[in-house]
């Protein structure tokens, strides 16, 4: 028995090992008010360059390119840690100097991203205390809402936009909640305070099993008061076996398109958590990347990596929040996180079967803007190239190594991930700030300029994860440029 | 396979791992990003398929073959035969991959791909 003890305890003490390790998230570090930038501390595949462009943007969210190819930025005006500032599109003037083009209102921030077509800016206004808005910038900053009230007070914001080839502007509308069930961890993000009433909304009609949580209520003031909530209402609000939950338009948790010059919003895709990133392929197809559960609130769900979609079909529902990809979440022990119930399924019947995602990206890498390279000039023609924002951990759960703070290239056809900007230094990879370099900090977005042969890479900055809650650090923000030196 | 079965294997399983840690020198980076190593490569049909079955199954958890909200695997010694068996039962918060989910094939292929990431270390271009 002596040797099957032994093993036993050894096997005790590996299984123990991952579940007892302390989270070590890229974002667990003190913030600093400054930040140093050094090019040279990114490592690309040998024949590419980076440069700075701009530093010291205030939350930068996004890029597009005006008619003259020069770079122009959105400024969130709101991060998370409920920090609000002044949402601004700024052109980027040769120098790196900020010239403002239009500035939005307090409450409509974040801004969370943009594009450019037929002489007119589209920005997503996140919309985290107004509800979100598509708006249309003039050359002149005269702002044109083109579609008002987005569900998108929680979690999630209004994201994207992109425009097509035959004048809409698709866009990402992200869900209230983690998994379904407003709760306590709503309440710390912030949004419950504000909007006691808020919750998820789908876009088509869903049956509920009825699963309720139980939580205590910090809502109110009473000590030990507890509360009761199902899926897709207000918290405190339980569910019935068979309840129909209407589906509504605009809704949340789905990608949509409108007019460009206005209109009703159209579904395009369902049942997706947050989708913040939006391109189209050489074939215009709607490519979209995807954050995914996270380890926290009323229904936490473990291992669930960010998504990228290539959409075929319009009006499809992609899983969320009984889903991920294809796979349910009642698959074996796969999505049960340490210590914790696995998650139980809410809808009593799947819309349809979803289908299975174009490639899976880390588990909280925060998957956000990209674009497909599309030139040989550049390189890997037809790949995605996705920013990838980095973990918000312990917030979002336990990762053991930072996860993310990177630029990914990734082959929607084989669904195949390379890293193709990643800081150097450091045994592990992580932002700028744990390493102590002057690389990359949060990718937030990349996107190539008109001609196809420069990528563009936005970084928010500095945003640490303290025992407070998430910690941004104003004005830390660069935009940086890769180009290939044969292409230059 | 039994409950003994599935014991003695995590046991196996378990002691290669903190052997493999002791003997791993210097507790090595596991990074293989391709800008920082250069592309791995992958002469083999049944290697290009590994890669696939990772980037599918494993690469979420283990991102490039490093740590994310798994531990890393580039930089464990552990053999083919020890890969598969952790594979097909999981250990600690690894969830196990039966063959419902993975054929034998692909899990050869899988454990090579690893072995073949894991091998395409900084050094390789002195």
């Amino acid at each position: 028995m002596r040797p099957i003890l032994c093993c036993a305890i050894l096997a005790s003490f590996a299984c123990g090992c991952t579940a007892l390790a302390p989270s070590k998230g890229g974002g667990q570090v003190i913030p600093s008010a400054s930040r140093r930038v050094n090019p040279a501390d990114i490592a690309v595949p040998p024949g590419y360059r980076v440069e700075v462009v701009a530093t010291g943007l205030n939350f930068p969210t996004g890029v597009a390119f005006d008619d003259q190819n020069r770079p122009c930025v959105t400024e969130a005006g709101y991060s998370y840690g409920e920090v609000f500032t002044t949402p601004r599109l700024v052109r980027i003037e040769p120098g790196g100097r900020l010239a403002p083009i239009a500035t939005g209102s307090p409450e409509a921030g974040p801004w969370n991203g943009v594009d450019f077509r037929d002489g007119a800016f589209f920005v997503a206004e996140g919309g985290e205390k107004s509800g979100g808005r598509i708006s249309r910038i003039d050359a002149n900053g005269t702002i044109t809402p083109i579609v008002r009230n987005l569900p998108s007070l929680g979690d999630h914001h209004t994201n994207g936009p992109v425009v097509s080839a035959d004048g809409y502007v698709y866009f990402g509308v992200g869900t209230a909640t983690n998994s379904g069930i407003v709760g306590e961890d709503n309440f710390h993000y912030g949004w419950l305070k504000r909007v006691p009433d808020f919750h998820d909304v789908p876009a088509r009609a869903v049956k509920l099993v009825g699963h309720n949580v139980t939580t205590d209520n910090p809502v109110t003031a009473e000590q030990g008061d507890t509360a009761t909530t199902g899926a897709y209402v207000p918290f405190g609000t339980p569910t019935q076996p068979g309840q129909v939950i209407n589906g509504r338009m605009p809704c949340n948790g789905a990608v949509m398109r409108v007019r460009a010059t206005g209109g009703e919003p159209e579904l395009v895709a369902w049942g997706m958590r947050n989708p913040y990133g939006l391109a189209f392929d050489a074939e215009g197809k709607l490519l979209v990347a995807e954050n995914q559960f996270d380890d926290r609130g009323s229904r936490p769900v473990w291992g669930a990596g960010d998504l990228l979609w290539r959409i075929d079909r319009p009006g499809l529902w992609y899983g969320w929040p009984d889903f991920h990809g294809d796979r349910p979440l009642a698959w074996k022990d796969h999505y049960q996180p340490h210590g914790k119930d696995a998650p139980r399924p809410l809808l009593a019947e799947r819309p349809n079967d979803p289908p299975a995602p174009a490639a899976v990206l880390g588990v909280h890498a925060s998957a956000c803007g990209l674009d497909v390279s599309r030139t040989d000039a550049f390189g890997f023609a037809g790949q995605a190239m996705v920013a990838l924002f980095g973990d918000m951990a312990p917030e979002v759960g336990k990762v053991l190594e930072p996860v993310g703070y990177a630029v990914v290239r990734v082959d929607p056809s084989s669904g195949v991930i390379e890293s193709f900007a990643v800081n150097r230094g450091g045994k592990t990879n992580g932002p700028a700030s744990k390493l102590k370099t002057g690389g990359l900090e949060r990718p937030i977005a990349a996107r190539f300029d008109r001609t196809g042969t420069a990528l563009y890479v936005v970084d928010f900055g500095q945003l640490a994860i303290t025992p407070t809650g998430p910690t941004p650090v104003q004005k830390t923000g660069v935009l940086w440029r890769i180009t290939r030196e044969a292409a230059r | 396979m039994t409950w003994a079965h599935r014991i003695v294997a995590g046991c196996f399983i378990a002691a290669s791992i903190v052997a493999g840690a002791l003997l791993a020198p210097g507790c090595a980076s596991a990074r293989r990003d391709e800008p920082l190593v250069g592309p791995v490569e992958l002469p083999t049909p049944e290697l290009r398929m590994g890669q696939q079955v990772f980037m599918r199954h494993c690469y979420q958890c283990h991102p490039g073959g490093r740590a994310g909200v798994g531990p890393a695997l580039n930089n464990k010694p552990l053999p083919a035969a020890l890969i598969k068996t952790q594979v097909r039962q999981g250990l600690g918060e690894m969830p196990a991959f039966g063959t419902d989910i993975l054929r034998e094939t692909e899990v050869d292929a899988v454990a090579d791909y690893m072995i073949a990431l894991r091998q395409n270390k900084p050094d390789k271009r002195k």
